[in-house]
């Protein structure tokens, strides 16, 4: 009995925390339609702030009221530099932007304070136990769910009872209407950031004392937050206080009473609730946004000269590896394999207007069915790469299943959800994937005799798939499916009303890029002969997400130029820099404010600037 | 009424809304195609035409949601083409969409009073509201969601005048409404025009123009085509057949 009354109330620290980081989140989201992937750092930032200024001034107290007030001037000037002037622009690049700063946080916390785990002790008062049946509770942990909770309850006050809150309210139900009545939204949106941004940072301080600081801890609370919304519903503070006290209390007993299943378990209460309520347990039934992505498309080559230049670039291909040094040759390998999981989410995000923020899971997932069958089976790799195919696929189409049921952001948050539910097997299924060291294949595969160990082999290899899937996901979006995921992508709305069941066409659209990542994988397990972890988690689906976007969403041929932009800079920057996160960050922030659309945008709209005569 | 064509030359403080040669787009579509109007004090302008016409688009420029590309618009003679909504809105512009843009989960006092503006000094305050619209008070505390479409469009013209507007901005209150409720809120537009307030109205429903505008205007694809007094539009057989399809 204890015990249980145990959980109930560690259940309810852990929901507390949610709640202050999904509450901002939600109502951002509400007031304004934006996301912000950079509210985990925020939180993770207020633990580190809490650290120095405990080492400062002695007490806690201190630390927890003072530690919001940078993290606050932080959050604020990036709403208002960075973030303000995307509002017109779609949510793909609020979410690159906003991504971007989650890795110059993520950068600028490990090289002030290391990657060690800090520890914040609690504040003397509550520095003991106190008694709960025959057993004992910490008493700050009580503290901290009474801090929570009169949190909450002055939260609700506010928002229900006075002015201000009424005007957030009406903006979060229809903001231009309150603009049209004299409010200054960008002001109240503002106000509001901000506010979040402390809440955020109020619970990472709060979560000090208990689970320490730490790298890492920004997507550690962000994602259960983005479930926690899905759950309650975008938008309601209501629904963020439910869902977070759901999530936190199921996985609360998860881990307590089947360790085993405990990781699916929230993962179960969110499909449950998508399948009963897919608007969220509090939301309120959202039309369909327009035009979820944010770039425009391209226009496509002309034909005749888009094969001129085709056979030119693959007969490059074919002549450069003879010339170069197997290290070169190498690389080029890999850019291959990676501008093959690029396409694939371009067939997602350019063309069927899914943003998805979850596909290296299925990169993963196929890398890792490749060398987990070869290690403990002795699979065939080349059988393996099919059955890993097959896996990613299967993964697709089941993720997907209830990721289509939303659209837009919480689309986004529901495939990272899920990415990160990959990523978490695999980090914690040690005995098969071998826990964070990863797993390697013993002997290097081989193929008709050759073993792929001969980098001039494998690189035909890839280079044989890349074509393959270029020529093939360049029909497939030009066949009739392939206009039925354009026409998605620029009005859902209107293909639902002429009669297309547009969810089964994005679950379509989901599982095919997903095999198509797959394949990417389990080449890139042939190639490689190892996988970790790092390869699922959320930073790596941001960086095919980038990789897209570099390039250009909506051609198939701008995330090839996008990938190999993307991994010449990743691999010259990573050696002469240790600051490689703070980089890519840049690069993303960099590629929104510069190159809306891309390489292949931009150069669209030079294009047009130049041929265009000065306009009447 | 006199000078009904070119609309009266009044001083600059009594000219209360000024549009001029305004040119509107929405991406490449010209929409609006140098529209001159303007609304004086005390006045009710109409504004008619068809489906697509550009009338909402006129009063979503006036408004400052839409940017005009070329044109000018004042506001007692100050130029507000370059301001934004809210500032609009708070130098005493009343604005009732066509869609009305209840809150849907605010009461009904709470969309009156939030974002209330000089309700010491002004004339408009709650009690005022409610002997304007008597349905609103037995409804005070339903949520925005809950009302009928007649008591939205009431709401929406009360919520506007809580901000105590020297010039109401009206996108076609008549639309989809019951004749009973129609009458009501022809009614209280009449009352509002009897106290002073400048309207620009918007209305594909001819009586109901007659009945309350000092001046028409016939939009027709973006352009004025037509400007006459309720006597003269009345009887205008063309114009009614031609742009308006009476
Ligand atoms: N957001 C928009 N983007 C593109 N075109 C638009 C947009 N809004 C309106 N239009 C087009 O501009 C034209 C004028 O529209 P507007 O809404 O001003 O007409 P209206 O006279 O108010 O019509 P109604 O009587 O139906 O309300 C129409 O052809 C319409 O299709
Ligand atoms: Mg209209």
């Amino acid at each position: 009995m204890e015990f249980f009354l145990e959980q109930i109330l560690n259940g309810l620290v852990y929901g507390v925390l949610l709640f202050l980081t999904a509450a901002g989140l939600s109502l951002i989201f509400g007031l304004m339609n934006v996301v912000s992937l950079a509210h985990g750092s925020f939180f993770m930032m207020g633990g580190y702030v809490a650290y120095s200024l405990y080492r400062l001034t002695g007490s806690f107290w201190a630390a927890l009221l003072l530690a919001p007030v940078p993290i606050v001037a932080a959050g604020v000037a990036m709403e208002v530099i960075f973030l303000r002037p995307l509002y017109r622009r779609g949510h793909l690049d609020q979410v690159l932007l906003t991504f971007g700063f989650t890795f110059i946080f993520l950068d600028a916390v490990q090289t002030i304070w290391g990657r060690d785990v800090l520890a914040l002790p609690p504040p003397a008062v509550f520095d003991g136990v106190v008694a709960l049946g025959t057993g004992v509770f910490s008493s700050y942990r009580l503290f901290l769910i009474g801090f929570g909770l009169a949190i909450a309850l002055l939260l609700w006050l506010f928002l229900d009872r006075s002015q201000l809150g009424a005007r957030v309210r009406a903006g979060v139900d229809d903001a231009a209407m309150a603009g049209g009545l004299g409010c200054n939204i960008s002001a109240l949106f503002t106000a509001i950031f901000g506010a979040g941004v402390a809440l955020a940072a109020l619970g990472g301080v709060a979560a000090g004392p208990i689970f320490g600081i730490y790298p890492g801890e920004d997507a550690e609370i962000l994602i259960p937050a983005f479930i926690v919304i899905v759950v309650g519903g975008m938008g309601s503070l209501r629904g963020a206080f439910v869902g977070s006290l759901l999530i936190g209390e199921a996985d609360t007993f998860g881990n307590a009473y089947m360790p085993q299943l405990a990781l699916f378990l929230i993962y179960l209460v969110m499909a449950i609730v998508l399948l009963v309520r897919p608007q969220g347990l509090f939301g309120i039934k959202h039309g369909l946004a327009a035009s979820p992505s944010g770039s425009t498309p391209a226009a496509p080559l002309p034909s005749r000269r888009a094969l001129a230049i085709g056979l030119i670039g693959v007969a490059a291909l074919v002549i450069y590896p003879l010339l170069v040094a197997d290290y070169q040759r190498s690389l080029v390998t890999e850019l291959l394999i990676f501008a093959i999981v690029a396409m694939s989410l371009d067939l997602l995000l350019g063309f069927t207007g899914l943003m998805s923020l979850g596909h290296a899971a299925f990169f993963g997932l196929g890398a890792y069915v490749v060398i987990v069958l070869g290690t403990f089976f002795d699979f065939n790799a080349w059988f393996g790469v099919a059955l890993g195919i097959g896996a990613a696929a299967l993964a697709a189409l089941v993720i997907g299943y209830f990721c289509v049921r939303a659209s837009g952001i919480p689309f986004l948050m529901l495939t990272l959800a899920f990415s990160q539910l990959v990523y978490s097997v695999a980090l914690k299924w040690r005995d098969v994937t071998g826990g964070s060291d990863g797993i390697g294949l013993a002997v290097k595969p081989s193929l008709f005799g050759f073993t792929l160990s001969n980098s001039l082999t494998m690189y035909f290899v890839a280079l044989f798939f890349f074509v393959l899937c270029f020529l093939g996901l360049r029909r497939l979006v030009s066949s009739p499916l392939g206009r039925v995921f354009i026409g998605i992508r620029e009005n859902e709305a209107r293909m639902l009303a002429i009669g297309y069941a547009t969810r089964r066409y994005k679950l379509a659209s989901f599982t095919i890029g997903g095999a198509v990542a797959g394949l990417a994988g389990g080449l890139y397990a042939v190639f490689n002969g190892f996988i970790s972890p790092d390869a699922v988690y959320w930073s790596a689906s941001g960086d095919i997400l980038i990789m897209v976007m570099l390039g250009g969403a909506g051609t198939l041929l701008g995330p090839v130029f996008g990938a190999a932009a993307f991994l010449l800079m990743k691999n010259l920057v990573s050696t002469y820099s240790e600051h490689w996160l703070a980089i890519i960050g840049v690069v993303f922030v960099a590629c929104v404010l510069f190159f809306p659309g891309g390489f292949w945008g931009t150069l669209r709209q030079v294009r047009i600037m130049t041929r265009e005569k000065v306009p009447a | 009424m006199a000078g009904a064509r070119a609309g009266p030359k009044l001083p600059g403080r009594l000219r209360m809304l000024e549009l001029d040669g305004i040119h509107t787009y929405y991406g490449d579509s010209h929409v609006l195609r140098g529209v001159s109007l303007s609304v004086g004090a005390g006045e009710v302008v109409c504004l008619l035409g068809r489906n697509g016409a550009g009338k909402t688009t006129t009063i979503l420029t006036a408004m400052g949601y839409v940017k005009p590309r070329t044109g000018r618009i004042a506001y007692r003679a100050r130029n507000i083409t370059a301001l934004r909504p809210f500032e609009i809105a708070r130098l005493g512009v009343g604005y009732v969409p066509q869609e009305r843009g209840i809150f849907p989960s605010l009461t009904v006092v709470e969309n009156l009073t939030v974002f209330a503006r000089g309700t010491r000094r002004g004339r408009w305050t709650l009690p005022r509201i409610f002997a304007l619209f008597p349905v609103l008070e037995a409804r005070v505390g339903h949520l925005g969601f809950q009302l009928s479409g007649g008591e939205q469009q009431m709401l929406s013209i009360a919520r506007a005048l809580m901000l105590n507007p020297t010039l109401l901005l009206l996108d076609e209150p008549s639309e989809g409404l019951a004749p009973m409720i129609l009458q009501q809120i022809v009614t209280a537009i009449k009352s509002l025009r009897n106290e002073g307030l400048a309207i620009l109205l918007v209305e594909q429903n001819l009586r109901t123009a007659l009945a309350l505008g000092d001046r028409h205007h016939v939009l027709n694809k973006g352009e004025i085509c037509y400007t006459g007094s309720s006597a003269e539009l009345g009887g205008n057989d063309t114009v009614l057949r031609d742009y308006l399809s009476v």
